[in-house]
């Protein structure tokens, strides 16, 4: 097989032009999560090495408009603010090193008014729980250096509940385990400074096992026993056993998840 | 085209279009009719309008793009505070749910939906409807289990019915597998003896029938440790389908693994480092350094 070749400028180039599509219906079909979709094309131009493909100053005005009175960010100007896009947009600034424009204790109030009493952490004023919502609040927070802000504890106890008898993590208690949760989970105990406090390294290695039979032989990961493999779970596969710093890492092929590249619409980016 | 624009109800609604600059909008009709939408909802929802056309509006937009949260949270708001029919939001719901199979916004409004409701009825037969169409659905599963939790349906002997059948479409259907565990173990409760051994004989069941299923095996260890039994109470069936004594029999490579943590348990390492070496050079080779690193521990040890 040839290796495959990126078509690094087909990539820029769509990432650039992507906001100015408003003629096309996807445009307004994903208002609702364009900020996260600015952070996407963000990170993408950075590991392009084209970190300035997008306007820095245009990208700040856009992520500022997003935020609510409350302090936290919706996904474009009005829309309601949650969880998901107040993380996109502290990543933003702190990709494009603009943290300073933030109003970040009206910012940290909001998130840290997203606790319930049990640890876990709801997506918005709603009520909607999930342990996504844990990794995205620590996540900002951690940006933010407020992780003074909330109850660490409660939240690291409250994802080791969401632990299933085979190793994984699930949403919530007793909720199937899955490779987009696991990396979630992890990603907020690591932040929390507690995985290796709270989980064996038995428990980390049945976790481990668990993600590497996750890898396919096509060389992607599926999210669950019996799925289908895809990039976003070979991404999510790896980046949870990279955050155990899981000695078997080495296990999942680097080739064969590059030729996943086979994924790339080609001259279209 | 324009439905709003020429209905009489909304004459007295200043359409607001979308904010970030002016931009053509006319190529795709369907566009055009999301965009008009779009431009109505935002204006009764500057107004923090309550009324029954800001129940057509919604359902309109959520017809063409029910990802949209906002939305929704402003449908629940005015349902409520209209004291609109719930019922008649159920049915809306199931058809929204089954014609978008990968949304879950809808989800979150039907938890507060049914909330408000208390009553539990249809709500077995809509999710079974759900997994017909796809058995794995996350969202789904999530939300029966919020179904069990919240209408105490733990001892409801369908619950358990239901996934008997589901397994018996599809024996590697983990998301059965793990809403079997729920139910069975799920609360902080003992479960008499009878029970656990049903659930084990299920498990050695369904293992006959694929032995390389991780499921049931991920289920045994569960259960177990859910009964304060030790790894070693299946030390046979892993022995069956992994004779360690003539390896060319193996079967499964879980019930190699099991096997070392058994034979770890009983403090018998060579044992189990024979299980671990089979496992890495010939039952599960893509995972050599795994298992290998296993074995290293143990020999470290």
């Amino acid at each position: 097989m040839t290796p495959p070749i990126l078509q690094t400028s087909a990539h820029v180039k769509y990432i650039q032009t992507l906001d100015t599509h408003s003629d096309r219906l996807d445009y307004h079909l994903t208002t609702h999560l364009r900020l996260s979709g600015v952070y996407w094309g963000l990170t993408a131009l950075h590991l392009l090495r084209h970190p300035t493909a997008l306007p820095r100053p245009a990208t700040i005005a856009f992520v500022l408009s997003c935020q609510h009175p409350s302090g936290g960010f919706g996904a474009s100007p009005a829309h309601d603010p949650h969880l998901l896009y107040t993380l996109s947009a502290i990543q933003i600034l702190a990709t494009v090193d603009a943290l300073d424009a933030l109003d970040a204790d009206k910012t940290v109030r909001y998130i840290a008014a997203r606790q319930t009493p049990d640890g876990c952490f709801t997506g918005d004023e709603w009520g909607e729980k999930d342990t996504r919502f844990i990794y995205c609040a620590l996540n900002a927070l951690s940006l933010l250096r407020r992780l003074d802000a909330v109850d660490v504890d409660a939240a690291m106890a409250y994802v080791m509940r969401c632990r299933n008898p085979d190793g994984g993590f699930g949403m919530a208690p007793q909720a199937e385990s899955h490779a987009g949760q696991i990396f979630t989970c992890l990603g907020a105990l690591r932040i929390g400074g507690a995985l290796e406090r709270l989980m064996s390294q038995d428990q980390i290695n049945v976790l481990g096992d668990w993600l590497c039979e996750r890898q396919l032989p096509s060389g992607g990961l599926n999210g669950r026993p019996e799925k289908l493999e895809d990039v976003c779970y070979s991404w999510l596969g790896v980046g949870g056993l990279a955050l155990v710093g899981h000695e078997g890492l080495e296990e999942v092929d680097p080739v064969l998840i590059c030729s996943f590249l086979r994924c790339d619409g080609g001259e279209a980016g | 085209m324009s439905l709003y624009s020429r209905d009489p109800e909304w004459e007295d609604v200043v359409p607001l279009p979308q904010d970030d600059g002016v931009h053509p909008l006319a190529q795709i009709a369907y566009t055009e009719e999301y965009a008009e939408a779009m431009a109505y909802l935002r204006a009764v929802m500057a107004k923090d309008e309550v009324s029954e056309r800001v129940l057509k509006v919604t359902e309109d937009v959520i017809e063409m793009n029910p990802a949209h949260y906002t939305v929704w949270l402003y449908r629940a708001k005015t349902l409520f505070a209209l004291g609109g029919d719930l019922r008649k939001e159920q049915i809306f719901l199931n058809e929204m749910a089954l014609k978008h199979q990968k949304n879950y916004q809808i989800w979150h409004h039907r938890q507060l939906i049914m909330e408000k409701i208390g009553d539990v009825t249809g709500e077995a037969e809509f999710t079974a409807s759900m997994f017909e169409k796809d058995s794995k659905n996350y969202h789904v599963w999530s939300y029966r289990q919020w179904l069990v939790r919240r209408f105490d349906l733990w001892e409801s002997p369908s619950e358990i019915e239901y996934i008997d059948i589901l397994l018996k479409k599809d024996i590697k259907n983990n998301s059965a597998w793990n809403h079997r565990f729920f139910v069975v173990f799920g609360r902080d409760k003992d479960v008499p003896k009878e029970i656990v051994d049903r659930e084990i004989s299920i498990c050695e069941d369904a293992i006959f029938i694929a032995p390389q299923n991780p499921s049931p095996w991920n289920y045994l260890r569960g259960a177990l440790k859910k009964a304060n039994l030790p790894l070693s109470t299946i030390e046979k069936t892993c022995l069956h389908y992994a004779p360690l004594d003539n390896p060319d029999k193996i079967k499964s490579s879980h019930a190699l693994d099991i096997l070392a943590d058994i034979y770890m348990e009983k403090a018998e390492k060579e044992q189990a480092v024979m299980a671990l070496d089979l496992l890495a050079k010939k039952y599960d080779p893509i995972r050599a350094n795994y298992w290998n690193y296993r074995a290293g521990l143990i020999r470290g040890v």
